[in-house]
């Protein structure tokens, strides 16, 4: 299931409001026509260079008559305009009809061909259209063009009026337009046949999705606003000529695809700033202006392929990372009393492998129970057992690096289920904890089984809201129910509205009600997210599965009927398959059924905890590892 | 339309394919080779063309043009082979390598026609021909160089022929065509006759080049218009065999005669992509082609 949030609810909102604001009142502070001008020229090659992105981006289709259909729209408008003498808004408005039948008659050529074949039948179709646009030079002014080109008016008010004020806004609105279309799109069932179509064709066709079909909608949706960003160059420049058709033309087009980054809907707008800023203030030089664009479609295409998007989206995360990581040193040592009240224990850091950790213990009791906490959470969470089960046990729990209190580690070493199962076992020897009853909460009911199946001391297993899973990425489809919170889970970045849906599905609890947890989906760095995720595939799922068959420990999954993620009827199956088949039930809880009915879930652990710890004091009834 | 006007469009033809063959074989080496389209191919020519004329003028009228071509051909050899490592390397093993090749090899075009520009300035150019004389064959008169012209281009591509078929290097660079990872597996060095290819591609462009320069007058965009014939050509041949090119280039340059004798000039490039177009509907292999390909 595609998580597809509405655009006022994700990340991207703010800034783009803030940047569209920015350029609608923009004119009031830049009155000469020069900046304007260059402005307008930004708007509409950013509306060709990211329209592109349909056929060469989305859907794989090597389209380099792209710009043909800028040029059908300049060439519609002038000779609708200034030889039919149509009236301009209507020869605007008809501009995308030429382009789209353009784009569907080139979809049937290409629909057989692939890759280089592609190219090379659209890039000789733009050069038949422009020997035919000379040829015809009564009409079309052959190789000199055609000049004084009607302009726009709005009952007598030309747009070219107050500095070009009305072709301002006008170019403005067409980019918004444009925009606002390819958002959509990317997020519709077309840019999603697209998506497919590019990533796995074959896949694709056997579940329904039309090559044909698809490949002449691209061909003909991203005729339409180059088109009509023709014929406004028409309406704004007042002249058409066959320059449009070249392959100069096409290389600085290219340049801000590429600069931009391919398969992003905002990166080429980023980069038409860059290249048209950089081209007009470097037009001076000419023939050094062309040799500097290509050495830089070179470079970026050797060096940086993912453009400047994916360096934004990079600096972005790094700047996340540094500030979850100053809101966890700072929550360390100033919410010390609100962390004490709630665990009845303070926490310290403890060193593991993987740098220092901190841990909550209570100190006191030979029976330990060792707590794991799930995907941006925090050891807190376990509150109400740190205040029910403590007369009984000793009772220890730990923040995951990038969690809680604990610093944020490495991406590559440190968020990892095995790297977590490590700093599991590093505690238990530091505090010598000896042979410790397990609780693993969702991922961590993962790191708390890796730990298990590693072959570390423990005398018994629980876990809740965890599916285990024999083989990956085929039982995590079984295992789980579709939701779109698997995608949330793995995003490094999310929305306030993204963190505050996570915090309550996974918790159930409001945000006055449990501050801390909603707090430490804030905190968590969005790299351990996404990194436990990329790590998924190499985890030794197997081994996991076959301690669960063999283990002589006692063990059961305590989960809640109403959880919204875990598939019930693979548990209950999966656990008449091992020796222990425990699976208790929770009435009306959800994910975090300790969490939201803490006094059953000590009644029903209670049982379990004393089962382990018997068997362990009776050596018979003990595998040992 | 008497017959002797006939026989002067079918000349003409032929000697424009001649020169076509030489282009359109030199990015169909490339093709077969590397899998790469090379859209600098054009700009190849052009700066063949200007090396040769700038070497020409150190003696214009007597034995310049033989020197500056022989000059030209050597560098745009070595030329060749650096662009080879910068241009297509990089993205050897990349998935989308099509689109990236060509993505560099355009960006190689615009570098190397702006640089022309910056270095040459826009003026056109002419290279001084080494025998001006007509001859008459056939009562048909033909400017000698031109046929001095057909004829070097055969001989050069009947000795590519040979290098490829018998020569050992030559048969390594097909065996690298045809199975790179066979190849690979016998020890073939890949990038160096990868690289190789390249070379022989850029010289065969500069060859092209200073002919065309000798002919008509340059400047430094004058080699989109070869790009684009030699396109043309090897869609319509195929690239299965060395001499598909070859064919297809005598029938564009005879095609492009009469169909600019009866025509006019501005339909004849209509007329060549609009039959490239149809033979890539009907027949994407090409004409002269089979679905394998190899050199």
């Amino acid at each position: 299931m595609k998580y597809a949030p509405p655009f006022q609810r994700t990340n991207g909102f703010r800034p783009v409001l803030l940047t569209f604001a920015v350029l609608m009142i923009l004119p009031l502070g830049l009155t000469d026509i020069y900046s304007r001008h260059i402005l307008i020229l930004i708007f509409l090659y950013a509306v060709l260079a990211s329209n592109w992105d349909i056929s060469l981006g989305l859907s794989g289709v090597f389209n380099f008559a792209h710009l043909a259909y800028f040029a059908i729209g300049l060439y519609t408008y002038a000779l609708l305009s200034k030889v039919l003498h149509i009236d301009p808004w209507f020869a605007l408005a008809f501009t995308p009809i030429p382009a789209i039948i353009f784009g569907l008659l080139l979809a049937a050529p290409i629909l057989r061909l692939d890759g280089i074949y592609v190219i090379l039948v659209t890039i000789a179709a733009v050069q038949l259209l422009q020997q035919i646009t000379v040829s015809q030079s009564t009409y079309t002014g052959g190789t000199g063009g055609m000049i004084l080109l009607p302009r726009l008016e709005i009952a007598g008010y030309r747009f070219s009026d107050d500095n070009r004020l009305g072709y301002y806004y006008l170019s403005l609105t067409l980019l918004a337009a444009s925009t606002m279309f390819l958002y959509k799109l990317e997020r519709s069932s077309i840019g999603r046949a697209m998506k497919a179509m590019r990533d796995n064709k074959y896949y694709a066709i056997s579940r329904g999705v039309s090559e044909a079909r698809t490949r002449a909608m691209t061909m003909g949706i991203s005729a339409i606003f180059p088109a009509l960003a023709g014929g406004f160059q028409g309406a704004y420049l007042r002249v058409a000529s066959p320059d449009v058709f070249g392959l100069g033309f096409l290389t600085v087009i290219l340049s801000i695809l590429l600069l931009g980054g391919v398969a992003t809907v905002w990166g080429p707008l980023i980069a038409a700033f860059v290249v048209v800023g950089f081209s007009q203030l470097a037009s001076d030089y000419g023939a050094w202006r062309n040799i500097f664009l290509a050495i830089m479609i070179l470079g970026v295409i050797v060096i940086y392929p993912g453009g400047l998007f994916a360096a934004l989206q990079e600096s972005w995360r790094q700047a996340n990372r540094k500030k979850t990581q100053v809101i966890a040193s700072w929550s360390r040592h100033a919410r010390v009393a609100d962390r004490l009240r709630l665990m009845g224990a303070p926490d310290k850091l403890v060193v593991t492998r993987h740098g220092p950790i901190s841990v909550c213990d209570t100190q006191v009791g030979e029976r330990v129970i060792l707590f794991i906490h799930g995907n941006s959470s925090c050891k807190e969470i376990f509150h109400h057992q740190f205040q029910a089960l403590r007369t009984h046990y000793r009772l220890v729990a730990f923040d995951l690096p990038g969690h809680g209190v604990s610093p944020n580690g490495r991406p590559d070493k440190d968020y990892r289920i095995e790297a977590y199962a490590t700093i599991a076992a590093d505690i238990i020897e530091r505090l010598q904890l000896g042979k410790p009853f397990l609780f693993g909460w969702s991922l961590g009911g993962y790191v708390a089984l890796e730990y298990a199946a590693s072959g570390h001391p423990l005398c018994g297993l629980a876990i809740s809201g965890t599916s285990p899973i024999a083989t990956y990425p085929e039982d995590m489809s079984r295992a789980y129910q579709p939701t779109t919170h698997m995608e949330l889970a793995s995003t490094p970045i999310h929305s306030p509205h993204e963190k505050a849906d996570y915090a309550w599905h996974t918790t159930r609890q409001s945000r006055t009600e449990a501050l801390f947890a909603w707090r430490a989906v804030w905190r968590t760095d969005g790299e351990a997210r996404r990194q436990a995720f990329a790590f998924l595939p190499s985890v030794k799922w197997h081994r996991q599965m076959t301690f669960l068959r063999t283990t002589q420990n006692p063990f059961a999954m305590i989960n809640g009927p109403e959880d919204p993620f875990i598939n019930h009827k693979y548990c209950a199956r999966l656990m008449r398959l091992c020796r222990n088949d425990i699976v208790h039930l929770i009435d009306s809880a959800g994910h975090a059924p300790f969490l939201e009915k803490p006094e059953t879930f000590n009644e029903t652990i209670r049982p379990l905890l004393n089962m382990s710890f018997e068997s362990q004091t009776n050596p018979s009834n003990n595998r040992g590892h | 339309m008497s017959f002797e006007t006939l026989l002067f469009v079918l000349a003409s033809g032929i000697l424009l394919g001649g020169l076509y063959a030489l282009m359109a074989t030199g990015l169909a080496v490339v093709w077969t080779t590397l899998g790469v389209f090379n859209f600098a191919h054009g700009s190849f020519v052009a700066l063949g063309a200007y090396i040769a004329w700038q070497v020409s003028q150190l003696a214009p009228t007597g034995p310049g043009f033989v020197i500056g071509t022989c000059v030209a051909v050597t560098t745009m050899f070595g030329f060749g082979m650096m662009a080879h490592f910068i241009l297509i390397k990089p993205f050897e093993r990349n998935p989308s390598m099509v689109l990236l090749a060509v993505i560099a090899t355009l960006a190689a075009a615009t570098l190397i026609e702006n640089s022309l520009l910056l270095i040459w300035g826009p003026r056109d150019k002419l290279i001084a021909p080494p025998i001006t004389e007509h001859v008459s064959i056939l009562s048909v008169h033909i400017n000698a160089f031109e046929l001095m012209a057909l004829g070097v281009s055969a001989l050069t591509l009947l000795a590519l022929a040979l290098f490829l078929r018998r020569a050992r290097l030559g048969r390594s660079m097909r065996a690298v065509a045809q199975n790179r990872e066979a190849a690979e597996l016998m020890g073939l060095n890949v990038p160096l006759l990868f690289a190789l290819a390249f070379g022989l591609s850029a010289a065969a462009a500069a060859l092209a080049g200073s002919f065309i320069g000798a002919i008509r007058f340059i400047n430094p965009s004058f080699g989109v218009d070869p790009l684009m014939k030699a396109l043309v050509v090897v869609i319509l041949g195929g690239v299965a065999r060395f001499s598909s090119p070859i064919y297809a280039a005598f029938l564009v340059g005879i095609t492009e005669a009469f169909a600019s004798f009866f025509l006019g000039l501005y339909w004849t490039p209509a007329v060549l992509f609009s039959m490239m177009i149809a033979v890539l509907l009907i027949k994407p292999e090409g004409l002269f082609g089979y679905q394998s390909k190899t050199l």
